[in-house]
């Protein structure tokens, strides 16, 4: 055994759904050298000690993207994370599978809903049929175009941000980070003839959705930051369309806020949201809300050099005035 | 310590509990604050969608406000001190800097990015420090077991906020065991409140929420506490939706940061804003042993 070789205890999710009656935690010890990637240790425990355990995996390069899965609760790639950090920092490895799809098999998921979502977003390039690509010569664009999106090609598809995100496991209806990047990708690529139908058509398809906690972002192996993809996508849909759904209404809300006062108007916010008729179902609870802060319901006073916000407005944001 | 005191929107009017506790503390550990009544909305992040630019001048004249006075600033909300930091770092963009300066300039506002902005919690355990804090303990918050629920934009983006691990904080842990109380460690504390959505839609706010509320009572939390009036909104004033929306009872009182800080430092419970709270506080703070016992 080599001399830098310590004892790794390892907690590994084992279910069978339709054999197992429920999931459980089976422990494994390995005696390691502090580098070897968490990989390499379930393929020998698969290898050495327990063909049954089911995992997923192909290049052990960081570049497939197969391997995610949860470690120590957090969603990222078996094949880069090394096991010494993790012992130290929590003493065991507890390896899951991702969330937010389902197990097929201990740490296997079902990726069908994560694809679905990058389906939906045809992510390929949509030309105008009266403008083709030209044959034999290269379609140029500029760098600084190609800057745009230079970071969400990079993009391994390993769902390790489908599975971190809050959202995606508490509202079918959001796409996923991952989706939504790519979507970001073709929406600002100038060959694309359908961006403005796409931001138009995603406005509706959960955009809103996102909480930008960005752990989407932390989770990602590849550093695409989808996070602030989507905010980039939710101002370039407020472009193309306006304010239609109550996520933008809220967003340009927010905005007209702050240029009238220079602080928040929490009642006036809620109605410029959803309208006065669409706050009556918020009335029971907002009420509630209000005999203990009646403060909600008042206009709050203005700050002091409101005149210099609103020059501000005036020379960024000339088309926000209504 | 001198400090600009940026309250934000919140707790200057429905969070105001959260402004007088923060006062209370910083009076306690002769902490000056300076009130800045410019200072405007940080925006809250809804800005940055709206308009990135003109969140990054909004809250790069915020800024200029606190250099003027040559302070550093500090604020009580997760989210306000995300969107200030996330300001400063645009602003070392040079073609960001030259737009947003065009603008300022002719306003008399010169922006020098030497203000410091940091959070409360940051100030009590950075700079205060945990040693001379625990010294003035008066009522140590014995047999209480919190769990601490820190909010996105204190950590995240991790390589922008450049703080603690955005998986293992524990500055806010560090802090309740100096004032006696039990930490509770759970996976919820490191996520989100919900609150972006609640005006999006309030069902997947309160799912969430009530999911990281149920973690810290599984866990064993009596109480859970934050740094950040938004997750206080969501986690205290929409706790009744969430707890229908997970099917679950939840009852559980959520303390402002400065609320439980003050309260081991020995203001009394009437003094903090409790009845101000959706889920009463009153039944677990009566459960810490009372000064001097």
């Amino acid at each position: 055994m080599p001399a830098d070789t310590v004892s790794v205890p390892f907690e590994v999710y084992r279910y069978l759904p339709g054999q197992d009656a429920a999931p459980r935690f089976q422990r494994y010890s390995l005696d390691l050298t502090p580098h070897t990637p968490v990989l390499t240790a379930l393929l020998r425990i698969r290898d050495e000690v327990d063909p049954t355990l089911g995992l997923r995996y192909s290049c052990r390069s960081a570049i497939c993207g197969s391997c995610a899965m949860r470690i120590n609760s957090k969603s990222r790639l078996a094949c880069e994370t090394q096991v010494g950090p993790e012992l130290e920092r929590h003493g065991r490895i507890v390896v899951e599978p991702m969330l937010n799809q389902p197990v097929l098999r201990d740490l296997v998921v079902d990726q069908g809903p994560f694809w679905r979502e990058y389906r939906n977003v045809e992510p390929h390039l949509k030309l105008d049929p009266r403008r083709p690509m030209p044959v034999g010569k290269p379609t140029a664009m500029t760098p600084a175009e190609v800057d745009r999106f230079k970071e969400t090609p990079r993009c391994i598809a390993c769902a390790a941000c489908y599975s971190a995100c809050p959202a995606v496991g508490s509202d079918p209806e959001f796409p996923g980070p991952m989706a939504l990047a790519k979507l970001y990708r073709f929406a600002v690529d100038p060959r694309d003839a359908a961006h403005q139908d796409r931001l138009v058509r995603i406005q509706t398809e959960g955009l809103w959705l996102c909480l930008r906690c960005h752990l989407c972002t932390e989770a990602c192996p590849k550093d695409v930051r989808p996070s602030e993809r989507i905010r980039d996508l939710k101002e370039m849909a407020i472009a193309v369309q306006g304010a239609t759904e109550h996520g933008s209404k809220h967003a340009v809300g927010f905005k007209r806020n702050i240029r009238e006062g220079g602080t928040l108007n929490e009642m006036k916010l809620v109605r410029q949201t959803y309208g006065l008729f669409g706050m009556l179902p918020q009335l029971p609870h907002g009420l509630k809300i209000w005999r203990k802060k009646p403060e909600v319901a008042r206009r709050p006073p203005p700050i002091e050099g409101q005149a210099e916000l609103e020059a501000i407005y005036e020379a960024l944001d000339p088309e926000g005035k209504r | 310590m001198k400090l600009a005191y940026y309250p934000g929107c919140v707790a200057k009017e429905s969070g105001r509990e959260l402004d007088v506790s923060t006062r209370w503390v910083c009076r306690a550990l002769g902490i000056e604050l300076v009130d800045e009544p410019k200072f405007s909305c940080c925006g809250s992040g809804f800005l940055d969608e709206a308009n990135a630019l003109l969140n990054v001048a909004i809250n790069a004249r915020n800024l200029a406000i606190a250099e003027a006075a040559g302070l550093d600033v500090m604020t009580v909300c997760s989210t306000c001190q995300g969107m200030l930091s996330l300001a400063k770092l645009r602003m070392e963009d040079a073609t960001i800097r030259a737009k947003v300066a065009a603008t300022l300039r002719p306003l008399g506002i010169d922006y020098r990015g030497t203000s410091k902005v940091t959070h409360l919690l940051r100030v009590l355990v950075e700079d205060v420090g945990l040693p001379a804090l625990r010294a003035k303990v008066k009522r140590p918050l014995a047999g209480l077991k919190v769990g601490a629920f820190y909010g996105c934009h204190l950590l995240r983006p991790a390589d922008e906020m450049r703080w603690e691990s955005p998986e293992e904080p524990h500055a806010f842990e560090d802090l309740l065991a100096v004032l006696g109380a039990e930490p509770v460690l759970y996976r919820g504390r490191v996520m989100c409140c919900g609150f972006p959505v609640q005006f999006v839609k309030p069902e997947t706010a309160g799912r969430i929420a009530g999911r990281q509320i149920l973690d810290a009572k599984e866990h064993g939390a009596d109480a859970m506490a934050t740094p950040c009036p938004l997750c206080h909104i969501s986690l205290d004033a929409y706790q009744g939706p969430a707890a229908k929306l997970v099917g679950r009872p939840l009852d559980m009182p959520v303390f402002h940061l400065p609320q439980l800080v003050a309260l081991a430092l020995g203001a009394s419970p009437e003094e903090l804003g409790f009845s101000r709270h959706l889920v009463s506080p009153e039944k677990v703070v009566a459960k810490v042993p009372a000064v001097g016992h």
